[in-house]
């Protein structure tokens, strides 16, 4: 039953993959029988109407949410047989929101992130804080290093809790979300930064958004979501397409495409 | 927050507390010196010449400073955690119902008119039935964690039973005969006089020390949340059993002990985090050796400013804890 540990080894690096995964929730069929290997390199893009299960699926894929049936497999291996803190070295994930009850700074908070390594007492080392201080600059955060968190807009908040993700600095990124609250200045911005965090080792992204022209534009794959059961993954080009968005969406998108710039915009609705 | 910067908050905490207990070994009815004081704890039994103030700081103002720092370390103790626990800075012990349940079987037994082993046995087992009753009716909270803020079921739960205890205690002085109505009292604000031996108190702060210490890294990491905790490969529900039944033994322990103090839970863990910042792996022994140095303190105003009356310790953490509890509300809306 279970796969030889270097079965990624001929794919390119370590992968993580769903198997014949079926979600439920609210007395719903979510996803339906699953099957999808999300390799190191690619970035990609889970898109769906509300309630679809965007957030089910990337909780399943993390490991923190059981799945109806099938299950997800990082480098071979079930989730459920990794070791909690190897598993949290090798993915990390970014929930929809974190609510701070207590009052903190900005690096701290960040620093939490790197529990999977601390040793001994339970201290940080001067390593981990470099590591989180890199975090923040990686996405033009550095200056609210000291900050306490409750002073925060939304949208600062929202990055600190993707640097927070970075910093765990695992192979496998899940991502609910994280561009919710963030003006376009900063969408562009931290995906730009996800690329090239992807790009360096390479590592496999994963994360949820509901601005399909920045998908098409920074991610390489895609998973439309129909939320009844259906999903289609694959190149975000093949995937995020008019007929496919318009069918999972209901609502008819047209491609519109000027000056070598493409987008996808709702139909006008004959009255 | 760096492990360096922890020892010596530690260190200044429990130079704080000697100090105080200096002053509680001291001061009273007949004024030791600190060099006699010193003395008498050096020499117990060596001492051929028979000392009356040896006698007093041994066996009257020893135990009873004992026995006020271990329930104020268990309270504060067992405060701190219930603030992670329901990821809300103003949880306190008995805000799920522990204090309840030991003083409703307490009454109960005092109402009886039995001996103080008895009364201590009793509000154990009413603690005990109340921690029981929390973990059964709000089971679901441990084991899935409340999605939104705090947790609210949780709290709800230990609210209404507190509530219910409140209830059945005020039924029972009603029907109690008048003189027995003042030892109830004097246990329902909380009171070291009675405290007997000290030894087992202490040993249960250093055992819940010991079960809460190795978490507290965990603990930075519960108070972001489930998803967040799970994702860094800490064990959620578990952890949160494990506080849960930490902090309500210690406080069950604290009441058991000395009856309700209250504020100590509350106020201590709140100021800690105000001046030292939010680490529980500081906040965690720092609660236990400032919450110890408060009730030691208060203990000992509450023995000497009407003697040679005594005011009930939690008349004096109450008259402090109040304002300043105010002081921090009002300080926090900004």
């Amino acid at each position: 039953m279970s796969a030889p540990v270097h079965l990624s080894a001929t794919t390119g690096g370590p992968a993580l993959s769903a198997h014949a995964l079926t979600l439920r929730g609210g007395g719903r069929l979510l996803l339906g029988d699953f099957t999808q290997v999300f390799r190191p390199g690619e970035m990609w893009c889970v898109a769906g109407p509300n309630g679809a299960g965007k957030t089910t699926l990337i909780s399943t894929l993390a490991g923190i949410l059981r799945p109806a049936a099938g299950h997800v497999e990082l480098d071979g291996v079930r989730l459920d047989a990794w070791p909690q803190a190897r598993l949290a070295q090798r993915r990390a994930l970014m929930p929809q929101s974190t609510h701070d009850a207590f009052g903190s700074s900005v690096l701290d908070v960040v620093l939490l992130s790197r529990y999977p390594y601390l040793t001994g007492w339970g201290w940080e080392a001067e390593s981990d804080r470099a590591a989180a201080q890199a975090a923040l600059e990686s996405l033009a955060l550095g200056s609210l290093a000291a900050r306490d968190v409750l002073s925060l807009s939304g949208g600062e908040r929202q990055r600190v809790a993707l640097a927070a993700a970075l910093c765990q600095d695992a192979d496998v990124l899940l991502l609910d979300e994280p561009l919710a609250h963030l003006d376009l200045h900063h969408q562009v911005d931290c995906l730009t930064a996800l690329v090239r965090w992807m790009q360096a080792a390479p590592r496999t992204i994963v994360f949820s958004c509901h601005d399909l022209n920045l998908a098409r534009r920074f991610a390489t794959h895609a998973l439309l979501m129909d939320g009844e059961g259906a999903a289609f993954g694959g190149p975000v080009a093949k995937v995020l397409t008019p007929a496919l968005a318009s069918r999972v969406f209901g609502h008819p998108l047209v491609l519109i495409a000027q000056d070598g710039y493409e987008a996808l915009v709702p139909a006008l609705r004959s009255p | 927050m760096s492990g360096k910067r922890a020892a010596v908050i530690w260190l200044a905490l429990a130079m704080c507390a000697l100090a105080v207990l200096m002053a509680a070994l001291a001061l009273g009815s007949v004024q030791v010196s600190p060099w006699k004081v010193f003395g008498a704890l050096v020499h117990a039994q060596t001492e051929g010449v028979t000392d009356s103030s040896g006698e007093i700081v041994r066996t009257l103002r020893l135990p009873r400073a004992v026995a006020g720092f271990a329930c104020g370390g268990l309270l504060a103790l067992a405060g701190a955690l219930l603030q992670v626990l329901l990821r809300n800075p103003l949880a306190e012990p008995y805000v799920l119902g522990v204090s309840g349940g030991a003083a409703a079987f307490a009454v109960l037994a005092l109402a009886a008119g039995a001996v103080r082993w008895v009364v201590d046995t009793a509000s154990f087992a009413g603690a005990l039935l109340s921690i029981a009753l929390v973990l059964g009716f709000a089971r679901r909270a441990f084991w899935r964690g409340e999605a939104q803020e705090a947790s609210p079921r949780l709290l709800l739960t230990g609210v209404v039973l507190a509530t219910g205890w409140g209830a059945v205690v005020m039924l029972i002085l009603t029907l109690m005969p008048d003189e027995r109505l003042r030892g109830v009292l004097f246990w329902l604000t909380g009171d070291l006089n009675g405290a007997g031996d000290p030894w087992p108190a202490l040993a249960a702060l250093v055992v819940a020390l010991a079960a809460s210490v190795p978490v507290a890294p965990q603990l930075n990491v519960l108070i972001r949340g489930e998803a967040f905790a799970l994702a860094l490969g800490v064990p959620a529900a578990r952890l949160r059993v494990r506080i849960y039944l930490v902090a309500s033994l210690a406080a069950a322990v604290a009441v058991t002990t000395a009856g309700t103090i209250g504020f100590v839970g509350l106020v201590v863990p709140h100021a800690l985090r105000l001046i030292c910042g939010n680490d529980q792996r500081m906040l965690v022994p720092a609660s236990a050796l400032a919450g110890g140095t408060a009730v030691m303190g208060a203990d000992l105003v509450a023995r000497t400013v009407v003697a040679p009356a005594q005011l009930p310790i939690g008349v004096v953490t109450a008259l402090v804890g109040v304002p300043v509890f105010l002081w921090m509300l009002m300080r926090g809306r900004r």
